[in-house]
């Protein structure tokens, strides 16, 4: 498949798809489709409804990519961030059975080499980091993210007040920050 | 909702975590509070890169073309305005240099200056060690100049640079598995170098990273 604007930042490619460009738009989903489909998968637990929430998040990166602020966070975590979003509230709207834990899903590849290491290296790093999490503070993450549970369900079904739910989730998210920023190695730059 | 409790839902925020009310009341506050605005930046980040952790299987192919599709019928009276190169590419910078000011969670930026079209591009730098091996993951890496090559290095604490492998750069990402074992305490690091590489780095690193 060629790929003609492989060489462009996310952020330029979002800047050509706010002006109309749909190859910027093939580009990005070229980059973060899958992602955003595994993700879907994990949290709906059904193709069909995966594929829709993900054409739904894609559709939201083409109709509101004017709107992107850089100066707010990455593209990437914004285009999963839409595609997040919308499997949540499907998955709060059908009541489907909801994760309880993070499990493996086979992985039957399709993606070239490279996008396979990359998407291992990517996972294994995540997944190290999760791992270094407290329980409690893993266990939060990982219902609300994967689970779509609102904060409040997850007080009542883990049988905690919610400012103990909401701390844990605050520490979690910082304390992740902080590990996939440095996992276990000092980084610099030198211009 | 009182505003004093708002302020501690961005991380529940982050995670899709609200109901339907207490998003919007949210919402409502951001707009005028730059603290939460700064915070959710940060703690959104760290949010979707859950997104990885995620074993993802390939969506199917009718995927793809039911979004572009869709995409086009929903413009297709909508003429593209041009973009020229320069233009393009001083955004681009300019997404760079916001980028290099914020700390980002996925690792660190680098700017990489292409001798030839003078484009500054961000690129993301990440090692993952496992057992002594490490591998590089670059994102957006611009190719390695005309007669040059990008050369990893393994530099053992107290020690010389070992070359660890070669790699040209070019497309949204990179993937390198060094050639030497990572010893406790060695820096990682990458360098500019003429094509077939050299014994010892002659260039300031674009990266490097200590174990």
């Amino acid at each position: 498949m060629s790929r003609p604007l492989a060489h462009l930042s996310d952020e330029a490619l979002v800047a050509l798809a706010a002006r109309s460009d749909s190859s910027a738009l093939a580009e990005l989903y070229d980059r973060y489709g899958r992602i955003a489909y595994g993700l879907a998968l994990r949290i709906l637990r059904d193709e069909t409804l995966a594929e829709d929430a993900v054409q739904d998040g894609f559709l939201a990166v083409w109709r509101t990519a004017a709107r992107f602020m850089p100066e707010r966070g990455k593209a990437s975590a914004w285009i999963l961030t839409l595609v997040h979003r919308r499997a949540v509230d499907v998955v709060r709207r059908e009541e489907r059975r909801r994760a309880e834990s993070l499990e493996r899903i086979p992985e039957p590849g399709g993606g070239s080499v490279d996008e396979d290491a990359w998407l291992r290296l990517q996972r294994g790093r995540v997944q190290d980091a999760l791992r270094q999490l407290p329980d409690p503070q893993r266990e939060a993450i990982e219902l609300a993210y994967y689970g779509g549970f609102s904060q409040s369900e997850l007080a009542e079904r883990l049988g905690q007040p919610l400012g103990t739910i909401k701390s844990r989730m605050f520490s979690g998210l910082a304390r992740l920050r902080e590990l996939l920023g440095e996992p276990g190695l000092e980084m610099s730059w030198n211009p | 909702m009182e505003s004093l409790n708002v302020h501690d839902l961005t991380a529940a925020y982050a995670l899709d975590a609200l109901d339907a009310d207490e998003a919007r009341a949210y919402e409502a506050h951001l707009a005028g509070c730059e603290r939460c605005r700064s915070e959710l930046a940060t703690l959104g980040e760290a949010a979707s890169s859950l997104a990885w952790a995620v074993e993802a299987p390939a969506p199917p192919a009718r995927l793809r073309s039911a979004i572009l599709t869709q995409a086009a019928a929903e413009r297709e009276n909508v003429v593209p305005l041009p973009v020229s190169r320069s233009r393009l590419f001083r955004a681009t910078a300019a997404v760079a240099a916001v980028a290099a000011c914020a700390a980002v969670a996925f690792g660190i930026w680098a700017a990489v200056l292409d001798s030839r079209s003078q484009t500054r591009e961000a690129s993301t730098w990440t090692v993952v060690i496992r057992g002594g091996r490490a591998t590089i993951g670059v994102s957006e890496l611009a190719r390695a100049p005309r007669g040059k090559t990008y050369e990893a290095w393994v530099i053992p604490a107290g020690g010389r640079a070992q070359p660890a492998g070669l790699f040209s750069g070019g497309g949204a990402r990179t993937v390198v598995r060094l050639t030497q074992p990572v010893p406790q305490g060695a820096t990682i690091a990458a360098t500019v170098e003429r094509a077939g590489g050299v014994s010892a780095p002659t260039t300031t690193p674009l990266f490097t990273a200590r174990v």
